[in-house]
């Protein structure tokens, strides 16, 4: 998957500016891959790449490298792309409320109603953040849960239980507006 | 996943699908780069001094403290 040797990670914990460089270049595509799939918004996710590696950047001396650097950067990245979320639901309670679809969104199959659409986007976004994102990487791009897990910083039973409660607070609130699934 | 489960999980799908092209388009090194040459904040003086000011009040007068946390 990469050509990162361990050396040039070592010369990374030490600060060298072109080993950095190099991880950047192996490693952008990959946190900004991972970012879109909860964020679903190309600007915010180049924006949240970039201060992924900034903070990996400034965290380095405590980075092993025996360790996976790609799993690392994807839990700074999932952090960063949570609090991202939360704020925007933050603006965006302030602002009306009403849930908008992020621009590069994939267009939603003709065959259901926009009602139910709207109907469906509501309920999803009125889940918490944290389940929100288990939800969207499990149910909605299919992730493994083990890579859920690392990303999020849980264990795999932990991505469980915020699936499963997700999936009942959806029924929930689908009910309510009337959808059935 | 039960059956209810998986139509629940295909309407998000169906309804919601994620983006559509996963691809990062451009180099982001170059504003990386800008990011890391940029000098780090430099707190005034003064600032520090007014901090002081206001921590060495608190402690000379703790009464104050429910007053300051309110006006925050």
């Amino acid at each position: 998957m990469t050509g990162i040797v361990e050396a040039e990670l070592e010369r990374f914990t030490r600060g060298d500016i072109q080993a950095f460089e190099a991880l950047f270049r192996e490693y952008q595509g990959e946190v900004y891959g991972w970012i879109i799939r909860i964020v679903h918004d190309s600007g915010a996710a180049e924006d949240l790449t970039i201060e992924t590696f900034w903070r990996i950047y400034r965290a380095r001396a405590r980075f092993d490298p025996c360790r996976s650097f790609g799993a690392w950067a994807r839990r700074i990245a999932t952090n960063l792309a949570l609090e991202h979320l939360s704020r925007r639901r933050l603006e965006r309670s302030l602002d009306n409320g009403f849930p908008i679809r992020a621009p590069g969104t994939g267009t939603p199959d003709p065959a259901i109603a926009a009602d139910v659409c709207t109907k469906v986007l509501a309920a999803f976004d009125e889940l918490p953040a944290k389940l929100r994102v288990t939800a969207r990487l499990a149910m909605i791009e299919e992730r493994p849960y083990a890579e859920i897990a690392d990303a999020l910083g849980i264990s795999t039973n932990g991505v469980k239980s915020r699936v499963f409660r997700a999936t009942r607070l959806l029924r929930k609130s689908l009910e309510k507006r009337g959808v059935r699934p | 996943m039960n059956e209810q489960d998986e139509a629940l999980k295909q309407l998000l799908q169906r309804a919601a699908p994620g983006p559509t092209d996963r691809e990062l388009k451009r180099d982001l090194w170059p504003e990386m780069r800008q990011r890391l040459d940029r000098p780090p904040v430099q707190i005034p003086w003064g600032d520090w001094a007014l901090a002081a000011t206001l921590l060495l009040c608190l402690l000379l007068f703790p009464e104050t403290i429910p007053a300051v946390l309110y006006l925050l």
